[in-house]
């Protein structure tokens, strides 16, 4: 082995000398030859020629002997790769086109899997986060509640994470935001609320200090936090010592006790059920203290709980434990039956979630780009290949084994690829900051989107396997070469034409196909996305401006007192010039999930708990439904007059009014919520709104005023205030009356209304624009690639066009026959590609919203665009053909 | 001429070389010419594929160049059998000698 290696490697380094050792050699030998040919009497000339005869020649030989040596694959491979460097660098637009090609399709596959990379593959920052398990409850079955998936109650987690034994650690938490005073000015600070195990459910620890205490997890217990590192570096300066310090959170204090590492900001809401209001960042969090008693009537169930399983603990095994507490409580509060199952979700499925299929739906689509790109740059080699035949026939000729002719060709192949995957690598680092900035927020982890090591590596497997793919039809065509036709034919290209030809027919249909399939694709989400952005949520998103108000629970401890101080921001926004209206609700549209109720309603009585009414549960304002919008369809609004010592009334949705009292008028009609003894009378119908999503389908809902002591709380409520001009015009003024009512008050979340809305369609938007982007880069490699076909095929046909010019044939009937071809291929495409849309599209059912997967009216207009395209593409070749003049054509060739 | 010479059976041309240099070592030419000698004519090496077989035996370390001087007082490349060419050479002998004591049972039966 030793000597072997010794031997290459002299051979190989020691090139020319060893060479030179062969070469005297061989001609010593010929001299021994050429003497014994001379011996047995020949003359010189006759001995020197049987001598060579008999040798076989010189250069065949070395090289026989450069292979047994086993340098020969080396050598011919930088020899390989010279000559390609050359035969690419004198072809320059050929190159360049197929290397752009290329870079598109390989720079749009990096970049969509860094982002599946970043979103989907890479670790979660958490210890053995494949441990980290979301439990979350479900409705009972055939129970619609306009979400899959709710919240635990306080006493089922309590229950459940005393007696768990699948779960090591069993943290429950909620979202909250703070005002946080002292050290300068207010500020709002998005956070949770915790359990104790919550981190160590998750498996982080803090960079500095510690969690909290089992003690600080109990009411009454003593008031710790523990801060995000952003927090920690923004408010308090990295100062180390803040750690032991006691700082304001809605005016009571709390003792800082630990510092989170960088990064660690959850609870966040991308990936997280959209019914469970959490922020989309948290800095800060403080013990839940969940008490201890059991439930009171209507104690709502409000909590997310994270668990880490205990070792060696499969999900099915956690699974199957829940399944048997469900079964435990449907026993012990048969009321319930039905109400008590949960499921089990992985961190990695949960945080994924939705943007899952989302972004596998893009990496399809971008792979359909790439098979496009190679099938165009197969094309364009196809035709380089039977340009090049004359060449290759010759070397073929010359004794260059047909080995050797696949193997020079696959060299040029890789080099070209290598020039795509850098200019890819390229396209690509532009695409993935694009989409680390202007991505949609609510996609987990995208902002850790890179080209790192994992996306190169890729990009360079993916140039491999582009090479190996476009290789494949060339190399086929140009090394078959039938010698003896060849040269029979004296080097005319009908010969070895014909079988590229087909071959670059057949590509070419495959390429208008997936073309067409891309473009459908990317038709239907627009479209979708075109319905989905008109969809009527109830509300008018413009001019107005909307804010959050937390009041601290200290200074502002009674409901008169509340009550007082949203009545008075009231008076004070609505003087305000240039306001048009103002009003102050729980949420607003398109703001998220809100609360959630069930109902009494006296016309429906029922004895079944799990058959009672649900609706969603709303505090608003006089004044509310003209701020957003809202349009009144029956009765009135809340007004002024409605106070705690008036008729209690409510007003329902327009989807409530419907469920409830379907072709009765609700106005007048009682209604009750389990946490209040009395009824309330509906005095008004207001449209459906949207609250999360714009794809919701509207769930039944109920306004109480804010005046009648509404539950629960109303310490954070949403400001609307409706402008006469654009509301960041009015911001300033806004803020100052807030500050002369209450100089502590922070206003959290200033945003206008229309920007919950972009939110919701960030999306929905980020995919249209990148699979319609593919879709348009789609159909014009398929236009360039029928083109070229379409210019060659003229070119190469130019003698016998001509002839037919010369034997009568009319321009209009060249015409026609150029043309004809390339609408043969179209339609086959087109005919093609209707049928894998019509199969494949069909996994985008999830994505489109208010169209079919196979909507006809979409596939119509993409087919005829495509052919319409097909048609331009081979029209300049087509008048081209038109144009040949019988005696030019002749001479050509 | 070349008409009563028997084509090499395939691998044997290595064999040959071997059992040449296991004589002595020799170069190039004489290789050839020992081979044909031995044969007493029967068996010519092919021209063009000695020297690629040369290349192959030396890369395998079973032969090993030497400079010296030929007969005419010139520098010629001289192939010795190393230690390890000699073991392969007695294998090679002992299989040949079984593949011909079988092909000849078969091709003859007593």
């Amino acid at each position: 082995m030793l000597s072997d290696l010794r031997f290459r490697l002299r051979a190989l380094l020691r090139r020319s000398a060893v060479d030179a050792e062969l070469d005297a050699e061989l001609r010593d030998h010929l001299g021994h030859l050429i003497a014994k040919h001379e011996a047995h009497g020949c003359s010189r000339e006759e001995a020197v020629r049987l001598a060579r005869l008999e040798f076989g020649g010189l250069d065949q030989i070395k090289d026989d002997c450069r292979d047994a040596r086993g340098i020969g694959v080396i050598d011919a491979t930088a020899q390989d790769v010279r000559y390609a460097a050359r035969v690419l660098g004198r072809d320059t637009v050929f190159t360049a086109i197929a290397a752009l090609t290329l870079a598109v399709g390989i720079g749009a596959s990096t970049t969509i899997f860094s982002v599946v990379d970043a979103v989907l593959l890479k670790p979660l920052p958490f210890a053995q986060a494949e441990r980290v398990v979301f439990p979350w409850r479900l409705p009972a079955d055939g129970f619609d509640l306009g979400f899959d998936i709710f919240p635990w109650h306080r006493v089922e987690f309590l229950t459940f994470a005393r007696q768990t034994r699948t779960f090591a650690r069993l943290g429950a938490f909620e979202g909250a935001s703070f005002n946080l005073t002292g050290d300068g000015d207010p500020a709002r600070v998005d956070g949770a609320r915790v359990s104790a195990a919550f981190f160590a459910a998750l498996g982080v620890e803090p960079r500095v200090g510690r969690t909290f205490s089992e003690q600080a997890d109990r009411p009454g217990g003593p008031r710790e936090t523990v801060i995000s590192d952003q927090l920690w570096r923004r408010r308090f300066g990295s100062d180390p010592a803040i750690v032991g310090r006691t700082v304001l959170l809605n005016g009571e204090a709390f003792t800082v006790v630990g510092i989170m590492p960088a990064g660690f900001a959850f609870p966040q809401s991308a990936g997280m059920p959209n019914v469970f209001p959490l922020p989309r960042e948290s800095s800060i969090w403080v013990p839940l203290a969940l008490p201890r008693g059991p439930a009171y009537r209507g104690e709502p169930s409000e909590l997310a709980v994270v668990g880490r399983l205990a070792r060696g603990v499969s999900l099915d095994a956690a699974q199957a434990e829940l399944d048997q507490f469900a079964e435990q409580l449907d026993r012990e509060i048969p009321r319930g039956r039905g109400w008590h199952r949960s499921r089990a979700v992985p961190i990695t499925q949960q945080l994924a979630g939705g943007t899952r299929r989302a972004l596998l739906l893009l990496l399809g689509a971008v792979g359909v780009l790439l098979l496009i790109a190679c099938s165009n740059v197969a094309n364009l080699l196809i035709t380089r290949a039977i340009a090049r035949a004359r060449e290759f026939t010759l070397r073929a000729a010359l004794g260059a084994g047909r080995g050797r002719l696949i193997r020079q060709l696959a060299t040029e192949h890789l080099v070209l690829a290598g020039l795509g995957c850098a200019g890819g690598l390229a396209v690509a680092s532009v695409g993935v900051a694009i989409v680390r900035t202007s991505g949609p927020a609510s996609v987990p982890r995208l902002a850790g989107a890179q080209l790192d090591a994992t996306a190169f590596l890729f990009a360079v497997a993916l140039a491999l396997a582009c090479a190996l793919l476009f290789s494949a039809a060339p190399v086929w065509t140009s090394t078959r070469h039938d010698l003896a036709a060849w040269l029979k034919d004296a080097g005319s290209r009908s010969v070895t034409s014909a079988r590229g030809l087909r071959a670059r027919s057949a590509l070419l249909v495959a390429e208008v196909a997936l073309a067409l399939v891309l473009a459908i694709a990317s038709g239907l989400l627009v479209r979708s996305f075109v319905r989905l952005a008109r969809v009527d949520a109830g509300f008018n998103p413009d001019r107005a401006l909307t804010f959050e108000l937390t009041l601290p629970s200290a200074s502002y401890a009674t409901e008169e007192r509340i009550v007082a101080l949203y009545s008075d921001v009231l008076d004070r926004l609505r003087a305000l010039p240039g306001v048009e209206s103002a009003g102050i609700a729980e949420t607003v549209p398109m703001g998220g999930a809100g609360e959630g109720t069930g109902l009494r309603i006296p016309d429906r009585p029922t004895t079944d708990d799990n058959a009672r009414p649900f609706a969603n549960y709303t505090i608003a304002s006089p004044g509310y439904f003209a701020a957003v919008g809202t349009p009144v369809l029956q009765g009135r609004t809340f007004a002024d007059t409605d106070t705690a010592t008036s008729l209690p009334v409510a007003i329902v949705s327009a989807a409530m009014a419907r469920k409830f009292w379907p072709g009765q008028n609700p106005i007048g009609r009682q209604v009750g919520v389990p946490i209040r003894p009395y009824d309330m009378t509906v005095v008004g119908v207001v449209a459906d709104v949207k609250h999360v999503s714009l794809r919701e389908e509207p769930a039944p809902e109920i306004y109480v005023p804010y005046t009648q002591k509404p539950w629960p709380s109303m310490q954070t409520m949403h400001v609307i205030v409706r402008t006469r001009t654009a509301p960041a015009s009015i911001t300033a003024a806004v803020r100052n009356a807030i500050r002369e009512i209450d100089p502590h008050l922070p206003l959290a979340r200033v945003a206008a209304l229309e920007t919950f809305v972009d939110e919701a369609l960030a999306q929905p938007r980020f995919s249209v624009l990148l699979v319609g982007g593919f879709g348009i880069v789609s159909l014009l490699l398929a236009c360039v690639g029928l083109y070229g076909a379409v210019s060659y095929s003229v070119a190469s046909r130019t003698r016998e066009l001509g002839v037919r010019v010369a034997l009568g044939a009319s321009p209009r009937r060249v015409f026609g026959l150029v043309l004809g071809q390339c609408v043969r291929i179209t339609v086959l495409g087109i005919a093609i590609g209707l049928g894998i849309a019509l199969l494949a599209l069909r996994v985008m059912e999830g994505f489109l919203y208010g169209i079919e997967p196979t909507d006809p009216a979409t596939f119509a207009a993409l087919s005829a665009l495509l052919l319409a395209v097909a048609l331009l593409a081979g029209y300049v070749p087509a008048r081209r053909a038109m144009r040949v003049d019988p005696l030019v054509a002749m001479r050509v060739e | 001429m070349a008409a009563d010479r028997l084509a090499l059976p395939q691998g044997t041309l290595d064999l040959l070389i071997l059992r040449t240099l296991a004589l002595e070592p020799q170069h190039g030419w004489a290789i050839a010419e020992r081979v044909q000698q031995l044969s007493s004519d029967a068996l010519r090496i092919p021209q063009g594929s000695l020297y690629p077989a040369l290349h192959r035996l030396e890369r395998r370390g079973w032969i090993r160049p030497r400079w010296g001087t030929s007969e005419h007082n010139r520098r010629a490349k001289y192939y010795e059998l190393t230690p390890r060419g000699r073991r392969r050479l007695e294998a090679g002998r002992t299989a040949w000698r079984k593949i011909v004591a079988a092909v000849a049972s078969v091709l003859e039966p007593a």
